[in-house]
Order: structure tokens, then sequence, then C-alpha cells
């Protein structure tokens, strides 16, 4: 296959202009520029892309929401990329700037909005630093800034980088972030897309960066063929990103549809180190529900739907692969420990929630917990699912729920069987 | 159903509501559901952080051809349910939205949210100061689960007593992170000096001001903190709230006449006797709505200041009534009608009733302000803001100018309401010969030149006739006239101005449009309309009588000039709550009792005229003014002592029009305030928030008696001649500053500034002058050294000397002077 995403794999050095334009880069933005920009909305509604941060909303509809009236709309790159154990954002970054930077010019034109802001991690000031350079020698091929490619179009394209807070990748903290305010999510509506609840109230689209990368592609050979690839409800490809317990970690870019869990794990990543078993799988990373390696889990396809029928989700497709010496009650630790540090705070059932979570987890590994316990921390999970203003808090309950469910002999092998027994640490306990 | 109502329905009722209504409040207004919140406030803006009014929400199912409600087989309508639970704080209503509060879903919700609000919760309710009138502990008794999961050892400890300020302590351990008290300092204060720091479990609130929670309003969110985490430096650790009794009075410290409610218990630290242990602000929502001034709440030390004047004093001497009052009527017989009498603006109606009627029955005329700094009081009566004025109403479409003052150190509370106003879209302008606070929240500051401010309003068609035609063109128009920088010539010349800009544009004689004035002290305008006016002052200072009366008005403490003309007076007989350089030099000094220790009523600067109820027992033998000067009265066979203040208002109202039918009963009548506030209500836990003690009367302007007010020529005073190496000084307020009524209130004493003057950066440079340098001031037959502030608050060619700082006079009003450095 081709690569859309990682086209550095087939052209090297595509992260340089000359070798872009040379190969299709920017003739999106051309195309999109020649026409209205309705009907570059339209092409991405007929490309049927859903958004590759991990919500899977689809594109072109979110760009549709824009109210073309308002005279002031931004587009936000959200470069965040915070989910554990995803790291494809950086290497497309890092290997095939242009794209991203031709994809949030699209849409820019899409929704005629008046700048863009690359909003990056704070870990990725080099990237930045980089971008910068690049929009700059964009800039003198007249691609970026004033009278874009001759077409009358303007727009100016800046980085921004971050403080370092996985809940600035969640997109309404990720504006307030952008605005010099502390990372917490807002109350929706108004949504970003919305006037009043976008970047300083305006109107904005905020897109992860494969999505965007997507939109050259998609403007190039039309949505409708791009609708091609993969699924009705999965299309094109999405970047993969493998790690854990597997022999090739990496960045595997996929058709949808095409490809099981099985065909990912064995295959394209080298299987299991060691000739070990394989236990479990993060389809998405720490935020989304674990599922035993069954057959039936490794026969799945990678699409949205298809995860779906296995109750758990595709998200940003961080695929971490878990082997059969791992105590899932210390994964599940160690995701409640992330979680715990990353919540914003300003919801209580989360910010109360994974700190209860960590101590009690913390008390089951020290080997003082009881059987009771596995039950709270069940308990406590399910109270923060749903009751929160952002999704961390239901992110934050999937390690306990998902983790209870599947390997509730994990959690009970470090509690003593009898409740009685158990040590009592204090009144209220 | 009128257009902008909607019908919603809460629990299978269906409610009439306003259309955009917060759910919450509809909930609560409307069908008398209280959905539990602990971040929600009514004043503010949600944010759906705490959890607690999660509710299932869904709306009507309708045909959608016909638009018609669908109904199941058995006549109910149809609901499409939100999958989750939502926050009913960032709902508004809408038509067609269905809500249920308790459902099993909802009751676990509440139980859960409460749950882990007290996973890291101390639990020292038994040792806080909120215990009593929590919200948390009124909550967890309606909604909590009866036990915690949460292994107590597992608690969060953190630090318990983090000073954020002077005047505000933060306790970590409390707070649950609901950020009312960040919302409100952002929001409705402007101050945004407190933030959230870190995140997660370790979010915590902190100040980053410096000095710390540098505001006027911080006391506010120690009221609206849902838990015991914000309590004041004055009330910690100093009562439990159910010990103390709520008594309705007024703020005695500016013209907006904010209602308070005096907290008081019978306290070993006075004596077993009623002390005021904490003020506390009292719903008024025409007048401070549910806010105070930090000046409000910590400043009632001085009703009981060992310093007070307890005993009348004779000729120098310790005395008693029966012997002051004999002396005093027997000079007042000598004086041939020659009898003046000066009156501050501390005196109630009541007060200054008796002491008119006294004066006048012994043949005086003469009844004169104090201060004289401003006038137009008869403006603000002719063309003030009509009745029913709410300066909460003022929104886009209106407009605010506030000319010659400093909104935020005259009168805190107009400044918090119309940086409100601005909020909400009316077009404010600032306009004055420096920049002021008030400028943060304007859309205009035209500067004039220092002691030019009617000048520029009178001259405003061609000074800034962009702001001109805005004010005019506004639908509503509120003027705040006040007096920085002007004589008392020029005060009158800018209120004259400010009325006929009014009447000009048609902006008086109905609600929400007229004239006010930051007239000085809580009774500015009860000195109005008992009829003591500064112009007379004046005039007494130019002939002064043989006897004089000065009533609460601590002349020698604000003027460096008076005592030239104090002097020629025969005899003066003092009334004041403490023993001041008038009461010195006064043959007779007669102690008053304070505000908290007697009721009566002062009339504010919107003109509302309200009640003050006892509070405390007296310092000594201190006695209402009224009633010590009532008694002189009988003495001297002038009619009975009256035995109440509220019978001196009968006798008042009888004489005086403005008072017509005004009586106590009257006065103290309130009605259902939007928010509700009431008891263990979730917006604030305990009562003192309850307005038990009225409302007030607004006197309606003359305009809207039916009296057409008329425009008068505008007599400019002359301009200030200003001489080579000469600056015209303009003297300034300060809110926290070392008057006798607020001095004693020593918590705040950090919080003063030390004596300065302001010093425009090209003076300085020219004059070598240095930020921080010691110089001196001089003026004509009065110097000050003070320390030189050079930070752009003056303009060029002026200093800025704010009075009261020091304990020597500087003048009131504008006047040329030199500066040198020391």
């Amino acid at each position: 296959m081709t690569h859309i995403i990682l086209r550095e794999k087939d052209v090297p050095n595509i992260r340089e202009l000359d070798v872009y334009l040379a190969n299709e880069g920017f003739d999106g933005l051309k195309k999109a520029v020649s026409m209205k920009p309705s009907e570059v909305i339209d092409e991405m509604k007929r490309s049927n892309l859903r958004g590759r941060g991990g919500a899977g909303f689809p594109t072109g509809i979110k760009w549709s929401f824009i109210p073309q009236s308002e005279p002031v709309k931004y587009v936000v790159v959200n470069a965040d990329e915070s989910e554990t154990g995803t790291f494809k954002d950086r290497q497309i970054m890092e290997n095939n700037p242009y794209q991203m930077i031709e994809g949030a010019l699209i849409c820019a034109y899409a929704i005629q909005a008046t700048a863009v802001y690359i909003y990056l991690r704070g870990e990725f000031w080099d990237i930045a630093h980089d971008l910068d350079e690049r929009i700059e020698a964009a800039r003198a091929q007249n691609l970026v800034g004033d009278d874009i490619l001759g077409s009358g179009y303007s727009c100016e394209v800046y980085t921004h980088l971050g403080a370092g807070a996985y809940i600035c990748g969640e997109e309404s903290a990720l504006l307030n972030s952008l605005e010099g305010l502390l990372g917490q999510p807002r109350v929706r509506p108004p949504f970003p897309a919305q006037k009043g609840g976008g970047l300083y109230k305006e109107p904005t689209v905020v897109n992860n960066v494969e999505t965007l990368a997507n939109a050259p592609y998609i403007l190039r050979v039309g949505g409708e063929k791009f609708a091609e690839l993969g699924t009705q409800q999965s299309t094109g490809t999405k970047v993969i990103c493998v790690s854990g317990h597997v022999n090739k970690p990496g960045n595997y870019e996929l058709e949808m549809g095409k490809h099981t869990f099985r065909d990912l794990i064995f295959e394209m990543a080298g299987g299991i180190p060691d000739g070990k078993g394989i236990k479990a799988i993060l389809p998405s990373g720490g935020s989304g529900p674990i599922v035993p390696a069954t057959d039936e889990v490794l026969d799945t396809k990678l699409t949205y739907e298809d995860c779906q029928s296995i109750d758990t989700i595709l998200g940003s497709a961080s695929v971490m692969i878990l082997d059969e010496t791992v105590d899932i009650t210390w994964a599940a630790s160690k995701m409640t420990k992330f979680f715990k540090h990353e919540s914003c705070g300003k919801c209580t059932p989360c910010r109360e929630g994974t700190f209860w979570l960590d101590k009690v987890i913390d008390r089951i590994l020290r080997g003082e917990g009881k059987r009771s316990d596995v039950e709270l921390i069940n308990n406590v999970a399910a109270n923060m699912q749903g009751t929160t203003l952002c999704a961390l808090g239901d992110f934050a309950a999937n390690p306990i729920l998902a983790t209870i469910r599947h390997f509730p002999e994990d959690f009970y092998a470090h509690v003593d069987g009898d409740d009685e027994k158990a040590p009592v640490k204090a009144a209220g306990d | 159903m009128s257009d902008n109502m909607v019908k919603i329905i809460i629990d299978d009722v269906e409610y009439e509501v306003p259309a955009g209504m917060n759910v919450v409040d509809a909930a609560k207004w409307h069908a008398s559901n209280d959905i539990p919140v602990f971040c929600y406030h009514p004043k503010m803006e949600p944010v759906g952080m705490c959890r607690m009014c999660l509710v299932e929400m869904g709306t009507l199912q309708r045909n959608p051809e016909t638009g018609a409600v669908m109904t199941d087989e058995d006549g109910n309508p149809l609901v499409r349910w939100f999958p989750k639970l939502q926050t009913a704080c960032t709902q508004v209503a809408t038509d067609g939205m269905v809500f249920r509060t308790n459902t099993q879903a909802v009751v676990d919700a509440r139980e859960n949210v409460l749950e882990f609000l007290l996973t890291s919760h101390p639990l020292d309710c038994p040792i806080c100061d909120k215990g009593g009138e929590c919200p948390l502990q009124n909550l967890t008794m309606a909604h909590g689960p009866g036990e915690s999961r949460m292994n107590f050892s597992d608690k969060m400890k953190l630090d318990k007593h983090v000073p954020l300020g002077d005047l505000i302590f933060l306790d970590e351990e409390r707070c649950i992170q609901c950020g009312r008290c960040v919302r409100f300092q952002d929001e409705l204060v402007g101050d945004d000096v407190l933030a959230f720091h870190e995140r997660g479990r370790t979010l915590q609130i902190i100040t980053n001001s410096d000095p710390g929670f540098d505001t006027y309003f911080s006391g506010n969110t120690t009221d609206i903190c849902p838990v015991g985490a914000l309590t004041t430096a004055d009330f910690r650790f100093g009562a439990r709230p159910w010990e103390l009794t709520e008594v309705p009075s007024i703020d005695p410290h500016d013209a907006a006449g904010s209602n308070i409610s005096l907290s008081v218990r019978l306290d070993r630290d006075f004596g077993g006797r009623a002390m005021i242990k904490r003020v506390m602000p009292r719903q008024n929502e025409y007048v401070n709505e549910l806010w105070i001034s930090d000046k409000a709440r910590f400043g009632h030390h001085f009703t009981r200041s060992e310093d007070r004047l307890q005993k009348p004093v004779v000729d120098g001497k310790d005395s008693d009534w029966a012997t002051a009052i004999s002396t005093i009527a027997g000079l007042l017989e000598g004086a041939d009608g020659d009898i003046a009498a000066i009156a501050g603006s501390g005196m109630s109606n009541e007060d200054l009733f008796a002491l008119r009627s006294l004066v006048t029955a012994n043949g005086g005329k003469r009844l004169g302000a104090w201060p004289t700094t401003h006038t137009g009081a008869d403006l603000v009566a002719a063309v003030g803001v009509g009745v029913g004025t709410n300066l909460s109403d003022l929104g886009a479409g209106d407009a605010v100018l506030i000319v010659a003052s400093d909104l935020e150190e005259e009168v805190p509370i107009w400044r918090l309401r119309l940086k409100g106003a601005h909020d909400r879209g009316a077009y404010v302008v600032v306009a004055n010969a420096r920049k002021t606070r008030m400028d943060d929240f304007a859309s205009a500051t035209p500067r004039y030149q220092a002691g030019k401010a009617a000048h520029w309003l009178d001259g405003i068609d061609k000074a800034d006739p962009e702001v001109a035609k805005a004010l005019k063109a506004a639908q509503n128009l509120v003027i705040v006239a006040g007096a920085e920088g002007l004589t008392l010539d020029g005060s009158r010349a800018l209120m004259q101005s400010a009325a006929n800009f009014l009447i000009d544009s048609g902006h008086y004689g109905k609600a929400n449009n007229g004239l006010m004035s930051p007239l000085p002290g809580p009774n500015g305008m009860g000195l109005h309309y008992v009829g003591f006016t500064p112009e007379v002052t004046a005039d007494i200072a130019q002939n002064p009588p043989k006897v004089l009366i000065v009533a609460q008005a601590e002349i020698l403490s604000d003027d460096p000039y008076a005592r030239a003309w104090l002097d020629k007076v025969e005899t003066i007989i003092s009334l004041n709550l403490f023993p001041d350089a008038v009461a010195d030099m006064a043959a007779i000094a007669l102690p008053i009792q304070s505000f908290a220790e007697r009721d009566g009523t002062f009339t504010n600067g919107e003109r509302r005229v309200q009640r003050f109820y006892t509070a405390q027992g007296p310092m000594g033998d201190a006695l209402p003014a009224w009633q010590a000067l009532s008694r002189i009265s009988e003495h001297m066979g002038q009619g009975k002592a009256k035995a109440s203040a509220a019978a001196v208002m009968v006798m008042m109202s009888n004489e005086l029009p403005a008072f017509e039918g005004m009586r106590y009963r009257e006065l103290s009548r309130t009605e259902r305030q939007f928010p509700d506030i009431s008891g263990d209500d979730m917006y604030y836990g305990g009562t003192a928030y309850q307005n038990k003690g009225g409302l007030g009367k607004v006197i309606p302007t003359t305009a809207e008696q039916g009296e057409t007010p008329a425009r008068a020529d505008v007599s400019l005073p002359p301009v200030l001649e200003v001489g080579k190496g000469q600056f015209v000084v303009l003297p300034a307020t300060r809110l926290y500053n070392l008057e006798s009524t607020f001095r004693p209130s020593t918590l705040v004493h950090p919080r003063i500034m030390s004596p300065f003057v302001e010093v425009n950066a090209a003076d300085a440079a020219r004059l070598d002058i240095n930020n921080g340098d010691v110089v001196e001031v001089k003026l004509p037959d009065v110097s000050v050294r003070v320390r030189a502030s050079v930070n752009g608050g003056a303009p060029e060619g002026a200093l800025v000397l704010p009075r009261h700082l020091t304990d020597d006079p500087t003048p009131m009003t504008v006047a040329v002077g030199e500066i040198a450095k020391v």
C-alpha cells in the first residue's frame, strides 16, 4: 500500500518543501482555493473522514458547523498528542510536516478562518521550532500568509507550545490553554464551532494533526475516491501506534477494515518478544477499555465499529500490548496514577475519584487490601463514569472497570480471601 | 403565555418560566425545588464543575409536521432523555425541556458527589467557623451518604492556615475547589487576584497579587465560600454562627448605604456585653445586592473603641447629662439667636431633625453640612435617579457618566455595580483629571485639566462631542458626579452642569435615569433633606456665630484652615463619638452613640431612606444624638423629649415634605428578592443574608412629583492661577484611611497606605524626585512631608495628595502648592 499520511516511507525527504512540492504537495490546497469554501466542506463530507484524535467525529460535518456569517474564525491544530501510547502526530510533524500545514490551510480556507494555531505539547519545542521555519519557507512560496496562491485568501499560521498537561489535548481545555488560561475544560454548549465557544469566543475548528493531514489527499483525489478505502463507517487509513510487548513497536499506517489485531501484532509488529503469550490489549492507550487477547479480540478488524463490538474503542489507535507476565492490577495502578496526575481538578468525581482509586489500588498492591476493596474501586470508578464535564472522568474510570471486568483474578490474587482477617487500618474504612 | 416565557416540566409538573433563566434558579424560584449546588452562584456564570446539580434531562418529542407534543397510550408526553445526567446549572430554560430531580439516578449522583467531596474533607466541623451555616454540612445532611468508605488516614493533609492577605485566611483542607472566590474576584469585581494553582487533587486557591488578595471586596468570598475554607481575620474562631443574633443595619461609611447585618453575641471580650462579632451583607438587590466592601465589613471596631467619648465634658471636666443639658440651655438662651450648627453625615435623619429643631426653636437659622467638599444634593433631590432605579438593570443601550470621582475609593459598591453595567454592555464614561481604577471598566476615559471638571462637562459638546452624543442617545443615563479636584463652587458648577445635561437630554424623573453623587458619609442626602447645606457652613466660616453646635463633624481633623475661624466662635458645643480636636476646644462635649448602639435611618446617595437597628449597648453614658438634643429642647420648654427615633420620624414626616408619610413600619418592609436567599439556602448556608430589616423607601425626586426641573446657568469657578514651579494639588480619597471611624479597625492598618503624594513622571524627573523619596508639599499655611509616588497616577502639573493618611489634615479642596525633595 502506498501511504497517505506516512508518506516519508514512500518518498524520502518529503519533509523538505521542494520534495513535497515535487510530489503533489499543496495540490490539494491549490484545488481547494479554486473551489467555493462550501464545496471544500462538501468534499470532506463525501470522504466521510472521521477525526483521528480519538472521538471519531466526522470531519466535514464538524467544519460545516462553523457559522459563515461570523467575520473572525480560527483553525486550531491539536498537536498536543498526550494520549498514552500515541506517537503518530510527532512522526507526521517531523517527517511530513507540510502535509499537516497544507491540511490546516485547506480547513482554514473551507471555513474562511483568519488564522491557524498549531497547539503543540510543551515537549515538542523542537518540532515547534522546526515548524516555524517551515511555515516561513511556505510563506516564501506564497503558500502561507497574504493572498495565498494568488487566491485572494489570506491566513496566518502560528505555533504555540503548551505547558505539559494531558487535559490540554481535550479541545476546550486546549483553547483555554491557548488563550493563556488554566488548562481546564469549558462548559459546552457553546461548542468551539459556535460563537462564544471557540478560541477567544470565536467559532473554531479544532482538529487533530492526522485528521488534517488527510485533507490534502482528499482534495486531490476527491472525497468519493477516499471513501473507497476502508469500510463504510471507517474510511481511509489510520496510523496505528503499536507499543508494549511487541518486537517491532512503531507507527503503522493501515487501511481501515483490512487488518485485524492479530495481523497488526503478529505480522507487522513482529509478535511478542521471547515467545511469550499475549495477555491483553489496550487498543486506545490508557483511556480506552482494556480487552483480553482472546481469539475473538485478535480477529477483530481495526475499525471504529469493530472495536465497539468488543466493548472497547479504537480512539486514537494507540495499541498497547501486554504479555502474559503482566499483572493487570499493576497495569491498572499505572494507568490510575497517570489519570490522577493528569486530572485537571475541575470536576469533583474525577479530582477526588482518581485520588481515592490510587490510594486503594496502592493498598491492594501492598497486600493490605481486602476483597471488598476490589468492589470498592469498581464502585468508585462506576460513580465517576458519565458524571464529569469532559471525558477524562470516563477515561480514568475505564482502567478500573475494564480490568476488573476482564481480569478479576489478578485483583483478588492480591487480597486476603477473608475480609475478617484483612488488616483494618482505621475507623470508617 | 407571553413571548419571553417558556414551559418546562420539572418532576412531571409544568411550570412557566422566563426563557433563558438558569434551570437551578428557575427550579428554585418557580417550583420551590432546591437543586443542590456548590459551585453555582446565581450572580456568576455557571461552570458546572462541582457536579452536585446533576439531574435527568430531556426534551419533549414533537410531531415533526404538526409540532404537537407526542404522547404514549396513557396520554403522557414522550420525552427524549439524554443518556447521561446533565448539570442543571449549565442549562437555561427553553420550551419543552423536561427535568427529573427525584429519581434514583439523581439521588445516587448527589450521594456520590458528596461522598467524593468528603473523601478529603477534614470534617473539622466542630472547630469550623462555617459549621452551622455551611452548605456542605447542610447538603450532606440532606443528600449525602451516612458514612464514608474512604480510609481516613488516606486523606489529603494540607496547610490549614494560609493567609491569602491580611484579611482572609485559606484552609486548604476544607476547600472543595468550587472556584466561587476566584470567579467572584474575576467576574464581579474585576480584581482577578485569586487563581487556581496546580491541578487534580492538588488544585489549590492562591493569590497572585502583592500584597496578597489585594482588593476592596475580599470579605465577600468568605460568604460565598460553601465551606469554611475562607475565613476573615476578623471573625475566624470568634464565635459559632448559632450563637449570633443578626441585627439589620446600614454601612455607616459611604453613600451606598449598603444593607448589612451585624452579627452580635454577648462576649467575654467586651465585658459580657453584646458585641459585634462580624459584619455580613444583607440582601438588598436595589442597593448592594449580596455584597459589601471590606471597609463595611471590617470597619466596625470604632463602635466599641475605648477611645470613644463616654461622658459629657463640661469646661474640660467629665460631667453628667443633667449638668451638661442645663449648661447648654443657659448658653443657648444667652446667644440671642446667634446660633448655628454644623452636622456631619454620620448623623441619622432623626439626629439631624432634632438638631434642626433645637437650633431653629432658639432663633438660629444657619444649618451647615460637613464636609464642604461636595454640594448639589438639592439637584440630586430634583433630578436624581428615579424611584425603582436598580444599577443592575443598566446594560446594553444605557450609559453611565462618572465624573470627578474615584469611585473605587469613595463608594466601592457603586464601583462594583457599575462595573457590572459595563460588563452588560452599558457605555460607561469615566471623566477625571487623572487615571482612577474605574478606568479599567470604562468605555471612554476623557481627561480634563486638573480642577476643571465643571468646565469640561459644561462644554462637553465641544470638548468630547462623541462622548456627549453617545450619552445623550442612551436609553437610560445615570450621572455620578463627585467633587474631586474641585472647590465648593466648582462642585456646585459641576452638579449644575450634570443636572443641565440630564434635563436637556430628558434623562431624569424615571427609573435608571438621573443624578447621583458620592456624598461623603452615609447620610449626605439626609443632611440636604433636613436642611443642612455646605454653603451655609461656608457662610458660618465667614461670619462665625456666638454659639456653634458641631455634631459629628470632625472639622479640625478634616480641614487645616478651619481653626482660624473656629477660634472666632464664642462657644462651641460638640457632639461626637470621639474626643476630637473640636471637642477639645468646645465648652461642652457630648458623647453620642454610634450607628450600632441605637436605631435610626440614613438616606443613601440614591435617596433611599433605610433603617438601622440597635446592636450593642451604649459606650459609657453616650446617648443617641436625637435624644440628647431633644432633652435639651425639653429642658428649654420647647416640647417634650421624644421617646424613640420612630417618634422623631413621625414628627419629621409631619414637618418636612421629603419625609411625608414615612413610617418605620413601612421602611422595614421586605419583598421576595431574586436570587432567593433564605435560611439553609444552597447559595449561602446561614441566615445573615436574609433581609429582615427592610428594603427602605426612596424619596421621589421633585421631578417625579410633578415639578419641572429648570436648567440653571452654570457659574464656572475661576481657573486656578498656577505660577512657575507651582502645581495644582488635588486632594483624593482613600477608602482605607485614618478617619476616627476607621482607625480603630487595626486589622486593616497594614492596608492603609503610608502618606504619599503622586507626582507625574515628567515633573518628578524635572525636580529630581524619585519614587519613594521624602518630599515636602507646601500649600498656603500648610506643609506636609510625605513620600513621593511616581507611578503615572498624577497628570503633568498636578499633585495628587490623598487625605486622612496623616494625623495632620491636608487641604480638602483643590489648591495650588509646591513640592520639593527633602
